[in-house]
């Protein structure tokens, strides 16, 4: 009996606590009003959320007051609106009032109140979301377009102007992440643009009061857009047919045009232009014919040669003090040497070309006798590269020189100072100072070179002396390595003449100058080089095909004459140098080849009496002396 | 700047009144003046979250707003059923009688003792000439309408000033804020219903 007692007690103790606290009960927790809005501004709902509920059924009820009085409602539907809510209708809901609200929880064993809360329904409006969203693709002469057009939500009464509703749509591609969202202001319709053919788009509209919230997105409306060729597509493609059209016109016309094109865009290198090298013989033939064709004899010099081959420059001065003859203003620009850079045939030539060394000695060019001068384009490069030798005395020139008596400088680098030394120096003595540095092109003719008798310790000086003047201009350079060749142009003008100093820098005791004759016809005298007494080797370069030496360039057989100077008479008086020659030593012109000696007078017509001169001081001289060639590039310096 | 434009445009309106031409219509002016009043609140509103929720105790109760003596409808039916006479009369002695509030606000706002009472005052500012130009835009409307629409009812406003304290010179600020922010809701309202029964031509504008 006590036992049970004792077990129902256990048992009970271990229950009752157990049932006891099953049982314990507490006033509600304390509810929350969540929100409150109103769809159309004319009713409104509430919404709670309930605390806990203490373990007894609860009970929750909304309680509420108007601003300005005091009295208390509840409310009037707790189930329109679904649970925890409380549904104001019309007849309840006044505008521009704040309601202030609160809801009570009860239990069994108590109550709790929330905190209350204001509202005014103005400012809690959000309507429902749009109606009636309907999107329809539209064509358009750019393409197809969207149409998307809605309803107001029912409730909302934007007829009247209650509510003024403003509406916002989005649209996105169906694969796509991102929406593309529009305000459409208070329009209920909207069109959308640049469509991608063949895809599927999503449209999604809600709505705003004016002071209010937005309503949810409406459901989305699926729209597929046919496929097309897009606009601009088909002008990209218009467009790029165009260019290529263009394209093929133009390359068409380029490969019309291709050596012009070609020579336009890739201009030909000049080909090296050497004398005597026949580019036939060498397509045709074998090299070594042609190379042989190359070799001279005299080049490349020996080291003996060297000291000879020294070229010095040369002063060509006009004789200051003797007038021009309205022609020879032109002299005087030509004494300037300007010549006028003349491209010929032959290339390579302009390393030597300079203005600024010719116009160092731009000295007047004046020649001596007024009447007597005609000036012909004295200086004036033609091929630029010849100087004339002028007759300056009519009676020296029996037979007017027709030709247009050009003198013409050389290429090489020259600066004739030309100035008129004195009277009577028409002389070319072509001596060219040794020391004259040859580092640059300038040269200078000495001034002793020319007209005064002092220049001429030689005895072939007074000779000159007469000579109206024989101009010889001439430049070279100082090659030491080459000789120098001088292709002289021996051009007498009866009538035009002008005075030409030609002065060697250092005073050279050989003035033995070459008279020659007067000569109508052109003659080409060459330098072979300048020998240690400075003094010119010229080979004249017959024309007649006469010539000591018979030149193996390939082309015309030319006579080199070294031109000691121009005595008196107009004559210039010609050298030949053995090509072993030592200092001193000529060669007989005569002596070498005999019939040269008689080509001067062929050159100087009628000069006969020259001839002994000439072949006198032929005899002092008598090597031929084949020295190297000057380009006589007549890319001298346009005066 | 819309809102400039929009003053300009009314006193182009004015312009056009004087020298007879009736370019504008009645329901232009009404479109130009809602939409004018459509600022005001939205102005308010960026004033008023400046402020923190304030304690419901101690603010003054929004039926202590002066204008509240002024009789408004409570309803849509009610509004529905005022006349456009009264509508507008209401509107503009609603914009009237916050013409002294806002004098005072503004000169109250800069000392006042809040963070952002720079933004406050330029705020006020800004909400004194919009309450100008839509003033001025509702007179041109009334002579338009005829002489029965310019009844004006004239509400005093007695507020010297917000109080002395730092405490109660918020609050008072405060509440004279939300008082305003009403009654430019129910200008608004007003007013585009206004808009809306003298468009019947357009409805949809509605």
């Amino acid at each position: 009996m006590m036992w049970r007692d004792v077990g129902v007690t256990l048992i009970l103790s271990l229950i009752l606590p157990v049932v006891a606290q099953g049982a314990r009960h507490t006033p509600p927790g304390k509810p929350k009003l969540t929100s409150c809005r109103s769809p159309d501004k004319e009713t409104f709902t509430c919404w709670w959320e309930a605390g806990s509920d203490g373990g007894r059924p609860t009970t929750y009820s909304l309680f509420y007051h108007k601003e300005n009085s005091e009295t208390v409602y509840e409310c009037p539907d707790y189930h329109t609106a679904g649970a925890n809510s409380c549904f104001f209708n019309k007849n309840e809901t006044s505008i521009w009032v704040n309601y202030n609200i609160t809801v009570v929880a009860t239990n069994a064993l108590g109550n709790n109140f929330s905190d209350p809360v204001d509202v005014d329904v103005v400012y809690i409006v959000q309507p429902h979301t749009p109606e009636n969203v309907t999107v329809g693709v539209l064509e358009d002469e750019d393409g197809p377009f969207l149409r998307v057009s809605w309803e107001p939500p029912r409730k909302a009464d934007t007829r009247s102007g209650w509510i003024t509703l403003i509406y916002e749509l989005r649209v996105k591609l169906e694969e796509a992440e991102e929406w593309e969202e529009h305000r459409a202001g208070q329009q209920k319709m909207f069109n959308i643009f640049s469509l991608h053919s063949g895809g599927v788009y999503m449209v999604q509209v809600r709505c705003k009061p004016d002071h209010g919230f937005w309503s949810e997105w409406s459901t989305a409306s699926y729209v597929k857009v046919p496929d097309y060729i897009p606009r601009e597509r088909s002008m990209w493609i218009l467009i790029a047919v165009f260019s290529a059209f263009i394209f093929l016109i133009l390359t068409w016309i380029i490969t019309l045009n291709r050596s012009s094109v070609k020579h336009c865009l890739l201009p030909p290198v000049p080909g090296p232009k050497i004398k005597g090298f026949d580019q036939q013989l060498l397509k045709k033939g074998k090299p070594e014919e042609v190379f042989n064709s190359l070799v001279v004899q005299s080049f490349p010099p020996r080291s003996t040669d060297y000291e000879d081959l020294l070229v010095e420059y040369l002063e060509v001065y006009v004789n200051e003090k003797q007038e021009l003859m309205p022609e020879g203003k032109d002299l005087r620009d030509v004494g300037c040497l300007k010549s006028k850079s003349q491209s010929d045939n032959d290339s390579g030539r302009g390393s030597c070309d300079s203005h600024t060394l010719l116009m160092e000695k731009c000295g007047g060019v004046e020649s001596k006798d007024e009447s007597s001068y005609e000036e012909p384009e004295l200086l004036q490069g033609q091929a630029g590269s010849w100087e004339r030798l002028e007759r300056g005395d009519s009676q020296v020139v029996d037979t007017p020189d027709s030709s247009d008596a050009r003198v013409k400088t050389w290429p090489l680098v020259f600066s004739p100072s030309i100035h008129g030394s004195s009277d009577n120096h028409h002389y070319g003595t072509l001596e060219m100072p040794k020391q004259h540095s040859t580092s640059e092109i300038t040269y200078s003719v000495p001034d002793h070179l020319f007209p005064t008798s002092t220049s001429f310790p030689h005895h072939h000086h007074p000779e000159y002396r007469d000579s109206l003047g024989e101009y010889s201009e001439y430049r070279h350079s100082r090659s030491p390595s080459t000789g120098v060749l001088y292709h002289w142009e021996a051009q007498h003008h009866p009538q035009a003449h002008s005075n030409f100093n030609i002065r060697n820098l250092e005073r050279q005791k050989e003035a033995t100058g070459l008279g020659l004759p007067p000569s109508r016809s052109m003659e080409y005298v060459e330098v072979q080089k300048v020998n240690q007494e400075n003094q010119l080797v010229l080979k004249p370069l017959s024309s007649h095909g006469r010539g000591p030496s018979q030149v193996q360039f390939g082309r015309a057989v030319v006579d080199y004459s070294k031109v000691n100077g121009v005595n008196n008479d107009n004559v210039l008086l010609l050298q030949r140098q053995r090509e072993m020659a030592e200092a001193g030593q000529y060669c007989d012109y005569r002596e070498k080849e005999g019939a040269e000696a008689e080509r001067y007078p062929t050159q100087q017509q009628g000069k006969t009496t020259k001839d002994g001169p000439v072949a006198t001081q032929l005899q002092e001289s008598t090597c031929l002396t084949t020295s190297g060639y000057v380009d006589t590039v007549p890319t001298m310096p346009t005066f | 700047m819309a809102r400039r434009s929009q003053g300009t445009k009314l006193h182009l309106a004015v312009l056009c009144l004087v020298v007879s031409c009736h370019a504008i219509g009645l329901s232009d002016l009404m479109e130009r003046a809602s939409q004018r009043s459509d600022q005001l609140p939205h102005s308010l509103v960026h004033a008023d979250s400046h402020f923190p929720p304030m304690g419901r105790v101690m603010m003054p109760r929004p039926s202590m707003c002066h204008t509240s003596s002024l009789q408004t409808p409570k309803d849509k039916e009610q509004a529905l059923r005022v006349s456009e006479n009264e509508l507008i009369s209401l509107a503009r002695s609603l914009l009237l009688a916050w013409n002294d509030p806002l004098l005072l606000l503004s000169s109250e706002a800069p000392t006042l003792p809040h963070p952002s009472n720079g933004d406050i005052s330029s705020k006020i500012r800004e909400l004194q000439d919009y309450s100008k130009s839509l003033g001025d835009g509702l007179d041109i409307l009334v002579n338009k309408m005829g002489p029965s629409s310019q009844y004006i009812s004239s509400i005093p406003f007695k507020g010297g000033d917000l109080g002395n304290d730092k405490t109660s010179r918020l609050i008072n600020f405060h509440f004279l804020m939300s008082c305003f922010r009403r009654d430019s809701h129910k200008i608004d309202s007003f007013l585009k219903v206004l808009r809306c029964r003298a468009t019947k031509m357009r409805p949809e504008t509605c």
